[in-house]
């Protein structure tokens, strides 16, 4: 008996801690919040389109704490605060072959209309490379919701001044540069260079590419050990700020807004043609019902449009950029074709 | 503003009463999240980020700072009483931790890890706080060369991990390289030993190794061991009885460890596992009786603690003052600070000095609080063990699965976690040390990165390695720290 | 005897590192690296080939204590052998029954199976300590795990 009882124990403590966490926590609030703005919704309505009958289980194809986990998170808090959704929702992480495990998991769920999941460039980019049986055709678009940009950057005293001075030295004698990013070779950070190298004429399969885990990159540039880093901006924005280092390019099409972003020139202002979006958006499985998928569409339109998510964008510096299935489509289509270019290049594209 | 007057903003911001109540439950919160199957830190920053959203910036971030090293501590927990280390750095806490516990000891066990994360936190936490500023020039100081060299010195310790036939050990070492081979590899994009099987291509999972290879194999010696009841007494149990003796122990490594295990912490990507390892091996080599060390050796599980919390402060140093998440706990840790609209950068101490020394005098408090709040905790805690053996193993089996499903979300781990575990209990049958295994697991991957990014950056020369001062220090000293033991063998021998 | 025993795991190691050194050299080749993935692993291959052969040779140096950890009666090796079962039975029943039940039964078969006969405390535990897990990781910590057959 003495045994069960401390066992007993230490079922207490843990509802202790629960208790706890729930005082800290924004829970109650949420919840309280919620419910207000459900009867007013609920009316309006119409009687025909599809709703939720069980909890909306959101993918994110990676493990807690990544791209893709916050984006989940994020959409699926504001969606209860805002009142958006009433349905429960739920985040699940499929950790495994950047993003292969979580692609495959929602492929066996073809038909569901309660499962969604996140998605970025890499949903492109690894099945390109061969490592993914599923590939962006075989689930249903719902929306686009928001852009982060990448950015090459080197250090303060780098003896580059611009983009192009940097890739004449690159077509001179392209070993002499090290490029580092966190993706593998064939993923994001690579492709970003790469893609931006190709426009302004280097040699791209001459790249030294290095890749670089755990915030190694920043070290890299620091210490010199590599010369230019390819990577988001929100990796550049505090050390460029700090004058550590020198963006010398955005990919996005115009300069974006803010007093230390608004300094970084593009590569299109410095005569390179070349643009390239990291998009986040959200994706159903295969044969998704029509009706559902139109509820989604809505919600997310509303969720875009939220001032609860523009706060989430302003505090993790996001871009708006809203689309809807059709155009999301084709955009898609289009950017998939480019990559497929480059890894064809490069020697690493694998489907066919 | 002068860094005296940001010190005291600091300490006002923290030891408010505001400050005070989100430490402790930060702490308390992290603490039992480290003790649950599988959730390490960054499971647990993770968790906390939603709750925090909407606070004071100071305040959120001085609760995060605590849910992380309670975090930490929790994480030995199980270690220490089911020899299932649920983070890196607290599988060398199981090393003399987990015989201590199967002695009848683990009150103290847990006592003396408490003791001594108390002490390596608190040292380090001055460290961090006199040399935080002028430190971020030794973070960033590391190159890929140079950590092929701290990975190198870190294989060293195989030979003395082995209990016996060093080839043994070396096999087993060997083998757990090949362990973390697998996957797609990072410099190339190539598929290593996945059989297209997509639940390899980001490798095996720590957990995983670390669970099946002592959680579950140790299950199947309970197993057969579930008669007889080796825990001579029972009452005893959750003694906190430390001795002078056993203090005269723990003070030595724990003033050693804390230096340590702090510069270690503050290079990006080494962190506390590789601090906890080194401070190990470094005591036992120093050590009078070697010999005790893997039997439930005071010093040999007060190293590892101390030196894990060290570096745990350490950590912050390229966060706070680069902006440099060091490790997937910090990166998480900086997403939380992401949202509370705080960017950790080099600029941070100027912009928002309350926000900087804030955090860092939180950690004096964090672990004044994880000292008093978990030192009554213990006895309790630890009469886990006194339940009885059937159920106990039953619970532990559970346990591990559940650390490792809440991790990966899939069945194919699981069976993956089974796998270890017979792999384990041969081994142990066989008289390979898991020891080597794990280490070669962890150190193996960042061995192999760094050697072949070196290389990248060289353009194929060799030389690099020989070229950093700081590189070619590390590998004499490997060099030197693997030859040494052979020779003495070869002296006892003679 | 003993001599072949380390004989026969060196075997066994030598066949390991065959199979991984084939795979090895069957690794595509990436061009744009100094150094491939497949340089460490060859390296790996090599050296447990090595160390298996000197372990085919070397002297045991087994202790009386190691080697008696090898003497387990028959009888524990079914008990071993049918654990091992219900721990396979239980990951193949996870996602389709779900956490709470799954481990609900494991925990009682399990735990009586190896001996413990008070039922109604083992009863307890077993319902009570995965339904508090349950809640406090699904609702708590919002981390969701097999819901299977139950309504919450």
């Amino acid at each position: 008996m003495k045994k069960f009882l401390s066992l007993l124990l230490l079922a207490v403590v843990a509802l202790f801690a629960v208790a706890c966490s729930g005082e800290g926590g924004s829970e109650e609030s949420a919840e309280g919040e919620s419910a207000d703005s459900g009867e007013g919704s609920g009316g309006e309505e119409s009687a025909e389109s599809w709703e939720p009958s069980e909890p909306i289980e959101i993918v994110a194809p990676a493990g807690a704490g990544g791209g893709y986990d916050t984006t989940a998170r994020m959409a699926m808090q504001t969606f209860s605060e805002e009142g958006i959704i009433e349905e429960d929702m739920g985040v699940t992480n499929k950790v495994g072959g950047g993003g292969a495990v979580g692609w495959s998991y929602i492929a066996d769920q073809a038909g569901s209309n309660h499962h969604l999941f996140v998605t970025s460039p890499p949903f492109l980019l690894v099945p390109l490379n061969g490592q993914s049986e599923y590939n962006y055709e075989d689930f249903t678009p719902i929306a686009n919701m928001i852009a982060d940009y990448p950015a090459f950057a080197v250090a303060e005293d780098a003896e580059w001044n611009d983009l192009n001075e940097l890739f004449e030295d690159m077509k001179e004698d392209p070993a002499s540069v090290t490029v580092v990013g966190t993706s593998s070779p064939g993923s994001m950070d690579h492709i970003a260079f790469a893609y931006v190298a190709k426009a302004a004429g280097v040699d791209i399969t001459q790249i030294k590419y290095v890749s670089a885990q755990d915030g190694e990159g920043v070290t890299q540039i620091l210490n010199g050990s590599a010369d230019v880093f390819s990577t988001g901006i929100a990796e550049t924005a505090e050390q460029a700020r700090a004058g550590n280092m020198r963006v010398l390019g955005v990919t996005s099409e115009e300069r974006l807004e803010g007093e230390t972003l608004g300094q970084f020139p593009t590569v299109k202002e410095q005569g390179i043609d070349a643009e390239l979006v990291n998009w986040r958006g959200f994706f159903g499985p295969p044969d998704m019902d029509q009706a559902a998928v139109d509820y989604y569409v809505e919600k997310f339109e509303e969720l875009s449009n939220s001032e609860g998510f523009a706060d989430v964008r302003a505090q993790f510096g996001w871009n708006e950029m809203y689309m809807a299935p059709e155009e999301y489509q084709e955009y898609l289509d289009a950017q998939n074709e480019e990559f497929q270019s480059i890894l064809d290049e490069l020697g690493l594209g694998q489907s066919e | 503003m002068g860094s005296i007057e940001g010190i005291m903003t600091g300490f006002q911001t923290a030891f408010s009463l505001e400050g005070i109540m989100f430490v402790m439950i930060g702490v308390l919160v992290g603490t039992f999240i480290g003790m649950l199957p599988g959730l390490g830190p960054i499971s647990a920053i993770a968790v906390m980020i939603p709750i925090t959203f909407g606070m004071d910036p100071s305040t959120g971030l001085i609760m995060m700072a605590g849910v992380y090293y309670g975090a930490v501590f929790g994480g030995s927990t199980s270690s220490i009483l089911l020899n299932a280390p649920g983070i890196s750095g607290t599988v060398a806490t199981s090393f003399d931790g987990y015989p201590m516990a199967q002695q009848g000891k683990a009150g103290k066990a847990l006592a003396i890890a408490a003791i001594a994360s108390f002490t390596g936190g608190t040292v380090s936490v001055v460290l961090l706080m006199i040399m935080a500023p002028a430190l971020a020039s030794v973070a960033i100081s590391f190159g890929p060369p140079a950590y092929f060299g701290l990975m190198l010195l870190g294989l060293t310790a195989i030979a003395s991990l082995s209990e016996g036939s060093t080839t043994k050990a070396l096999i087993s070492a060997v083998v757990g390289f090949m362990a973390v081979t697998i996957g797609i590899d990072p410099q190339t994009g190539t598929q290593r030993f996945t059989f297209g099987n997509a639940n390899l291509f980001e490798g095996i999972d720590f957990l995983v190794i670390a669970l099946g290879l002592f959680a579950i194999a140790e299950v199947g010696k309970l197993i057969i061991a579930r008669h007889d009841d080796s825990l001579s007494d029972k009452r005893n149990v959750g003694s906190l009885k430390i001795t002078k003796e056993e203090l005269k122990d723990m003070r030595g490594p724990m003033s050693r460890q804390s230096f340590v295990g702090f510069f270690l912490g503050v290079l990006p990507g080494a962190g506390a596992t590789i601090a906890s390892f080194i401070g190990y091996i470094m005591e036992k080599k120093i050590a009078k009786k070697p010999e005790e060390f893997g039997k439930g050796s005071v010093k040999g599980l007060t190293a590892p603690e101390t030196a894990n919390n060290a570096a745990t402060s350490g950590a912050f140093v390229p966060l706070l003052s680069l902006g440099i998440p060091g490790s997937g706990t910090t990166a998480v840790l900086l997403g939380a600070f992401l949202v509370l609209g705080v960017q950790p950068g080099p600029l941070l101490m100027v912009e928002r000095p309350e926000i900087f020394w804030g955090i860092i005098a939180s950690m004096y408090l964090g672990n004044i609080v994880l000292l008093v709040l978990n030192l009554p905790l213990i006895p309790y805690i630890s009469k886990i063990l006194n339940i009885p053996r059937p159920l106990l193993i039953a619970l532990v089996i559970m346990f591990s699965m559940i650390g490792v499903y809440a991790i990966s979300f899939s069945t194919f781990d699981l069976y993956m976690l089974v796998l270890f575990g017979v792999l384990g209990f041969l081994m142990r049958l066989f008289a390979f040390p898991a020891p080597p295994f794990i280490l070669a697991f962890i150190l193996g991957g960042m061995l192999e990165q760094s050697f072949r990014q070196s290389l990248s950056i060289s353009n194929g020369n060799f030389m690099i390695f020989l070229e950093s001062p700081i590189s070619l220090t590390l590998i004499i000293l490997s060099v030197l720290s693997f030859i040494f033991p052979l020779l003495k063998l070869r002296k006892k021998k003679a | 005897m003993l001599r072949t025993m380390n004989r026969k795991i060196s075997l066994i190691l030598l066949a390991l590192a065959a199979f991984y050194l084939v795979m090895t050299y069957n690794l595509p080749a990436y061009t744009y690296t100094e150094i491939d993935a497949d340089m460490v692993p060859k390296g790996l291959g090599w050296l447990l080939v090595f160390l298996s052969i000197v372990l085919f040779f070397i002297k045991d140096s087994e202790t009386e204590e190691q080697r008696e950890r090898r003497n387990i009666p028959k009888k524990e090796i079914i008990t071993l052998l049918a654990v091992t079962g219900m721990i396979l039975l239980y990951i193949f029943l996870l996602e389709i029954l779900g956490f709470v039940a799954v481990t609900a039964l494991f925990v009682f078969f399990c735990s009586w199976f190896l001996g413990y006969k008070k039922f109604i405390t083992n009863a307890i535990v077993s319902i009570v300590f995965p339904v508090v897990l349950y809640m406090l990781f699904t609702q708590f910590l919002r981390i969701e795990l097999p819901q299977g057959i139950l309504p919450f």
